[in-house]
């Protein structure tokens, strides 16, 4: 037999599911503008029908339901979309690093401009033609002088800029460094916290929200990958578990754990000297050469410089500086060689004896000798000699015979000129002339930042076509909590109206029955 | 799909910032008149134009180096001229002395005046072109000539070269010892004397050495000449070469500005357009519908 009042039960079951519906559609409204915020739904759910099937069930005809609850409050998101974001996310964050590093180097080397390396080497060149056509003149010899200084200064500007970015490189390595080791420090603590509400049957909606926010913002620094697994005690089904981060290397596969819910392990970088020599993940240490997880520790590990397999120091900016003070040193050296072959107006008149005088010295040396190529182009400066006496420029070859050299012989000047035009070993792979080796450098260092910017772009619309994807699943549309509150809140008044409905079958029952005759 | 209010408003954000970086551009391209501003945007371009440049600067200097040569040419030659009509109105005034008829202070007059022109022929000789002799070779800072009687004549014949295009240089200077020689020197100083009294030598053989060096001056005059041509030429070849290379370094990077004005007209009616878009879009939702 059935109860008299089950129809209130119903009724009232309702309306709390309903009103729980309204409150968190309240709440996605609320948090329709939250970074990171995945809207929510209620599960509801069929009470148990009346009555139950068993041996001393009453006997009356068919279940009936009796009513609603919200079951779980669950978040709506799909883990796929949160993969595949991440993955591109550790490419923007890889290209995009090395992509701002080359468009500070393009700033600095200032190219194809009216006041780069090359204007510079071109005007030096220009003032030794001016001293060919008119070699006793000292106005000539002067501006030979002054474009010589400045040729050095160029490249000491260009070599010292290059350092300061690469300091502020290595600044910004370590902040990352701290930046990674808090995320993984917030992650470990939500992990906790989840551990502690899930046992209870809870989804702590929230949570998972933080913690996947956390993970995205650790994909931008290095490549991850994340597993669950479930909390002890007697969680949801639904529950999404603990979290275990992985560090992935370049073709996905694991080269260690960073969180668990057992630990956590720190991010540490080791540097050898003025490059990176290993990344150490909780003392176990990857050397640089072999780390090779996309993002932006990756991107800023190789713009700084690490070690290689070979132990070379290697990245954009120490490859760039070694190719400048390669320039300088082949360079100033072969200048040196002509100009002491040469003779000046002052050797001339001290009885034509012909010394070495170099043209370009070294800073860093206390006779101006030339010393290591490493760091030349910071260096390079005139020599002393040049420096105090105009007279000491050669202009002139010596006689093969006599020894002897004119004043107005201007062949060793147009043989210094020939020095910039001439094929130099540059590089190891040949001779090229100064234009055509810097050419080529600058022309790497273009394809090198195209490259960085195209990928950086790719990047950002893959992973913005992610994000629009998982933003369409999980982003809260105004409309559709609108209609949402609509439809809840009809049901809730209907709800309140069946109970009035009963109330009155009640009222018929106690009241108007069994009056006949009265 | 589903579509929510929030991936509208990113997404009009991002095409907003889009068409500003496009703006950006076109600024950069029009403020500058350059197609780009750095290696990266074109690789190939910023290349090349490190070459043109270079190319450019070379043959600008070359143009420069070419003023010198003229200079000194230009100088030569009036040197050369002065020189040619001071000798031809010293044959004039030996011819002049030859005559029987004068008396020996008529001869003594002539003699006097030859050893003018001597003089001025030695000042020739000592032309100085920016404080350089340019009648000495490459000993630009020794008198060619020095006083005397004769005046000594100690010459450089090493020439004096000028590059004027890769690997190729030309000669400023004219062979001094051509134009000055001891023996002209000697010459004139034979005439002055026999004309004097000092000495008494053959007339007739005198005017013939003097024919002599005449000529020897005018055969290197005739060089000069040519010289001069084959300068003129080269000129008119790196006036071509600086204009061609102009043109090459000019197609290189600058931009077409009738083009990136259109474009830039275009990418403004979109970018109005992405921002009237934006305003609609965003703006109303079932909320303003419900009441």
């Amino acid at each position: 037999m059935r109860s008299t009042f089950q129809g209130l039960e119903t009724a009232k079951r309702g309306m709390f599911a309903q009103q729980t519906a309204l409150s968190v559609t309240n709440n996605n409204i609320a948090n329709a503008n939250t970074p990171g915020y995945s809207r929510q739904r209620v599960n509801f759910e069929q009470t148990n029908p009346y009555p139950p099937s068993s041996f001393n069930r009453p006997d009356v005809t068919g279940q009936l339901g009796t009513g609603v609850e919200a079951g779980s409050i669950q978040r709506v998101r799909e883990s796929f979309l949160d993969i595949q974001y991440r993955g591109e996310n550790s490419k923007v964050g890889y290209w995009s690093t090395r992509a701002d590093a080359m468009q500070q180097m393009e700033e600095i080397m200032n190219e194809p401009s009216e006041s780069g390396l090359a204007k510079t080497m071109d005007q030096f060149w220009s003032s030794l033609q001016d001293l060919s056509v008119d070699p006793t003149n000292q106005g000539a010899r002067s501006v030979v002088r002054q474009r010589g200084i400045a040729l050095a200064e160029t490249f000491n500007y260009l070599s010292t800029s290059l350092s300061n970015i690469q300091t502020d490189l290595k600044n910004e390595m370590e902040v990352t460094e701290q930046d990674a080791n808090s995320l993984l420090r917030q992650i470990e603590g939500i992990n906790k916290q989840i551990s502690e509400v899930e046992p209870h049957g809870y989804l702590p909606n929230d949570l998972y929200d933080r913690r996947d926010v956390l993970i995205d913002e650790l994909s931008q620094l290095a490549s991850v990958k994340v597993e669950y697994s479930g909390s002890g005690g007697n969680p949801s089904p639904i529950a999404e578990g603990l979290a275990t981060v992985k560090l992935l290397d370049e073709s996905g596969s694991e080269l260690t754990t960073l969180v668990s819910p057992s630990g956590r392990k720190d991010i540490n970088i080791q540097y050898d000297g003025d490059a990176v020599s290993g990344i150490s993940v909780g003392g176990k240490v990857i050397l640089a050469a072999e780390f090779s997880s996309p993002g932006k520790l990756q991107g800023l590990v190789e713009a700084y410089g690490f070690e290689s397999e070979a132990g070379d120091v290697e990245g954009l900016y120490p490859n760039m500086l070694a190719e400048l003070d390669n320039l300088a040193y082949t360079f100033a050296q072969a200048f040196n060689t002509v100009h002491e072959d040469g003779m000046s107006p002052n050797e001339i008149t001290n009885d034509q004896t012909n010394e070495d005088i170099r043209f370009f010295a070294d800073a860093s040396s206390d006779d101006g000798a030339l010393g290591d190529k490493a760091g030349f182009a910071s260096r390079m400066t005139i020599d002393d000699q040049i420096r105090d006496s105009l007279d000491n420029i050669a202009h002139a070859i010596p006689n093969e015979n006599t020894g002897e050299a004119e004043m107005g012989d201007s062949s060793n000047v147009l043989a210094l000129a020939e020095v910039i035009k001439n094929d130099l070993a540059y590089s190891e792979d040949g001779s090229t002339s100064f234009s055509n080796y810097y050419e080529s450098v600058i022309g790497a260092m273009g394809v090198n930042a195209q490259e960085a910017n195209r990928m950086t772009e790719n990047g950002e619309q893959l992973r913005s076509a992610v994000e629009g994807r998982r933003q369409s699943v999980s982003s809260v549309s105004l409309d559709e909590e609108m209609t949402n509150m609509i439809k809840f809140q009809q049901a809730y008044n209907s709800s309140a109206r069946m109970i009035t409905t009963v109330d009155e079958m009640l009222e018929r029952i106690i009241n108007n029955m069994g009056l006949v005759g009265r | 799909m589903r579509v929510t209010q929030s991936m509208l408003a990113s997404n009009s954000l991002s095409y907003l910032s889009k068409s500003y970086e496009k703006l950006g551009m076109y600024q950069d391209q029009l403020s500058s008149g350059k197609k780009i501003t750095k290696p990266s945007q074109d690789p190939v371009v910023a290349m090349k134009g490190v070459q043109y440049r270079s190319n450019l600067n070379d043959i600008q200097q070359y143009k420069r180096n070419l003023s010198e040569v003229y200079l000194w040419m230009d100088n030569s030659e009036a040197g050369i001229e002065q020189t040619n009509n001071a000798l031809q109105r010293v044959r004039e005034l030996l011819i002049q002395g030859k005559n029987g008829t004068l008396s020996e202070d008529d001869k003594q007059a002539i003699g006097e005046e030859i050893g003018q022109l001597k003089e001025s022929v030695m000042g020739i000789a000592n032309t100085q072109v920016g404080g350089r002799y340019i009648f000495n070779g490459t000993s630009v800072d020794q008198p060619p000539v020095t006083e005397g009687n004769p005046p000594v004549s100690t010459i450089n014949t090493d020439p004096y070269e000028v590059q004027v295009s890769p690997g190729v240089k030309l000669q400023a200077s004219v062979n001094g010892e051509n134009v000055f020689s001891s023996e002209m020197f000697q010459t004139l100083q034979n005439i002055e004397d026999t004309l004097n009294g000092a000495e008494d030598l053959d007339m007739d053989e005198l005017l013939s050495d003097l024919d002599g060096n005449i000529e020897t001056m005018s055969a290197e005059r005739s060089e000069l000449g040519a010289r001069y041509n084959r300068l003129e030429m080269i000129e008119t070849r790196i006036d071509q070469q600086e204009v061609m290379s102009s043109r090459v370094l000019s197609e290189n990077e600058d931009i077409d500005i009738e083009r990136v004005i259109t474009d830039l007209k275009t990418q403004e009616s979109v970018h109005r357009a992405a921002l009237g878009v934006g305003a609609r879009i965003i703006q109303p939702t079932l909320l303003d519908f419900l009441r």
